[in-house]
């Protein structure tokens, strides 16, 4: 798929028309299922746009692959409703939903050949096998499988087998994509590369898709927007940006990459955190005094600087010890416990937060490209001043 | 082991050309022998075709839907493997005969069922009908539904899935359970023997031709067609392990 791109199969302009507003194209809204006693999915809602991807991010069990199921109409739900391209499609059999979907395993029909497979979904449709041949070679250019023609799904690769699964989906011009966790079979390096040409060759047919996974990584390059569900209930939506660097509740903070989740008490326009560190907190905010609240903030949100002085961000954790170094690549991790009462700035400890001795246990995890790593080289046990570019308080 | 299986066979065929070729050739194409393995060859073909797809139907049905007495239907098909053949004869005697349950309804009309070819294909079907049911009903428990779920999601009718995703995987089971089933028909005695009134040159099956010469005294009769009905069956066996190794690449 490296190659050009042939005429594109769906007869889109060749001059772009001005965005009005998000069209939605799949509208899901109070999506509910029960299976036996476990509530499995419950009161989901989000939407596709025209030409948008939007990946359901969450563990095994979470619900993504139900939600799949009840939008390709493999399963019916116990509850709310889903419209396609304005139109009503819960109530209807999987085969009048004009859905594809890319399985898991592929599902491509064994017995048949790759051409056969794909131009299966229009010899059902009664088309003729002229029409039908010329469909076929142009998804076999368009996805790079001419010279696979006439094999067998088991004579090709992982990789190729998917292109099938693509092709054949397409071959019926669906109006939605839904994509079964259809990377999880390959190896790395295929599954990057794959990725790539797949959301390129979206952008360009400009379908919708549906993607699950529970691989963060590729939700982040997959997604226009991306739906993170625990456990049956949906915890956010939002686009990569927004999802990564403004998380809403602590379980999508910390599914999503590394997160640093410290609890602390709200006082007056500071938070004190446990080990008695204050942060200067942004006014006005919508927390009372004394109120509980749970900050988070990322590793790579942490500047390290040498113990006598202050770090230049705008918010500072006072002195640590370093505890852990490793080695990443590109990248330094380190585990850095912060010192109770240490260097806070311009407050004077006594004007924040409770008294007493306490043990401080609070380590943070840190990361550091590898310049700043040269810059100041650490090993454990060295002291350091630690400094905070951003932070994010969780509700509840 | 090799006593007990090749002797019995070896002695059919020792036996048979002990007068000579010529008599055995000739005790072969006597019309009673030919027209007897016309019948079984007619009667078991239609068995296995009518019970090959019984079987697809039946297998179908209870793989797909779950409803209560589904555990003991499955013992109920199961069920003619397990009766003695001449009481399967016996039983449908009973329902069609003369004064049967069913039979005395047709007694004024010119059909009748007992004595007939149609007598003998009923017997065989409900003999044999576990064998091919038996051989498709766990191919079809073990079919990925993933492919049916596309095939569904593409936009496929039942019909359509069947016939294009279901019945291809299926091939090998269905030519598995055509052999096992033509050749247990092929060989069918005591259910035959009961309803079909043995009468040579009309309802007199291979088997029934081998017994009826044997108890007249003509060894050499009996023994031609005995010795035809072993290579067929062999034949057949050795088809279905040929076609069972070629379908599992």
């Amino acid at each position: 798929m490296a190659r050009e791109m042939v005429a594109p199969f769906h007869e889109t302009q060749a001059w772009a028309e001005p965005e009005t507003e998000r069209r939605e194209a799949l509208m899901v809204s109070g999506l509910s299922k029960v299976f036996g006693s476990e509530q499995v999915l419950d009161d989901v809602s989000f939407s596709i746009a025209e030409g948008e991807s939007l990946v359901l991010l969450g563990h095994s069990g979470s619900g993504k692959s139900t939600t799949l199921r009840l939008i390709a109409g493999l399963e019916t739900p116990d509850g709310g409703e889903i419209s396609l391209s304005g139109r009503p499609i819960e109530n209807l059999r999987a085969r009048e939903r004009n859905v594809g979907v890319i399985f898991q395993n592929y599902a491509l029909f064994p017995r048949m050949t790759v051409a056969e497979n794909i131009g299966f979904g229009l010899r059902i449709r009664g088309v003729r096998k002229k029409k039908r041949k010329e469909v076929v070679d142009r998804l076999l250019a368009l996805t790079g499988l001419e010279d696979q023609r006439d094999k067998h799904p088991s004579q090709i690769s992982g990789g190729q087998q998917q292109r099938v699964a693509i092709a054949r989906a397409l071959a019926y011009e669906p109006e939605l994509l839904l994509f079964d966790e259809s990377f999880s079979a390959l190896d790395p390096q295929t599954r990057v590369g794959l990725r790539r040409e797949i959301r390129a060759l979206l952008r360009k047919l400009k379908i919708p898709a549906l993607f699950i996974t529970h691989d963060q990584e590729e939700a982040m390059e997959l997604g226009d927007q991306i739906a993170i569900l625990n456990r049956g209930r949906l915890e956010q939506v939002g686009t990569p940006d927004e999802v990564y660097n403004n998380p809403q509740t602590e379980f999508v903070a910390t599914f999503l990459g590394a997160a640093n989740v410290v609890e602390g008490c709200w006082r007056d326009g500071f938070i004190a955190l446990n080990c008695e560190q204050c942060l200067a907190a942004p006014r006005p905010s919508p927390h009372q005094t004394m109120e509980q609240v749970k900050m988070v903030f990322r590793p790579e949100d942490i500047t390290l600087g040498a113990p006598t002085g202050l770090v230049e961000t705008p918010y500072h954790l006072g002195r640590g010890e370093v505890v852990d170094v490793s080695f990443a690549g590109a990248t330094e991790s380190l585990k850095v416990k912060l010192q109770p009462r240490g260097y806070i700035g311009k407050l004077a400890p006594s004007q924040c937060g409770a008294a007493a001795d306490q043990p401080c246990d609070l380590v943070i995890k840190v990361v550091r490209t590898k310049w700043d790593a040269r810059r100041l080289r650490l090993a454990p046990g060295d002291k350091v001043s630690v400094g905070l570019r951003s932070y994010k308080i969780l509700r509840g | 082991m090799m006593p007990l299986v090749i002797l019995p066979l070896a002695s059919i065929f020792i036996y048979g050309f002990t007068k000579g070729p010529t008599h055995f050739w000739e005790a072969l194409i006597s019309p009673a022998a030919i027209s007897s393995l016309k019948l079984s060859l007619t009667t078991s073909s239609v068995t296995t075709a009518c019970n090959v797809v019984f079987g697809l139907i039946a297998a179908w049905v209870m793989s797909k839907y779950e409803f209560k007495g589904s555990s003991a239907l499955m013992i109920i098909i199961s069920l003619p493997t397990a009766i003695p053949t001449a009481v399967a004869g016996f039983a449908l005697l009973l329902l069609w005969g003369r004064s049967g349950l069913l039979g005395q309804f047709l007694e004024h009309t010119d059909y009748q069922i007992m004595f007939t070819t149609a007598a003998i294909i009923l017997a065989n079907i409900f003999v044999t009908f576990p064998l091919a049911f038996g051989v498709i009903k766990p191919a079809l428990d073990n079919l990925d539904t993933s492919y049916e779920d596309a095939a569904e999601t593409m936009g496929a009718s039942r019909w359509q899935t069947f016939r294009f995703v279901v019945l291809p995987s299926l091939r090998g089971a269905i030519i598995t359970g055509a052999l096992l089933t033509f050749a247990r028909s092929i060989g069918e005695f005591g259910s035959t023997i009961m309803v079909s009134g043995n009468l040579a040159m009309k309802t007199q099956t291979a088997p029934l031709y081998i017994y009826a010469k044997f108890t007249e005294g003509d060894v050499e009769g009996a023994n031609a067609i005995a010795a035809v009905l072993a290579v067929i069956s062999f034949a057949i066996f050795s088809l279905i392990l040929f076609t069972r190794k070629r379908l599992e690449r």
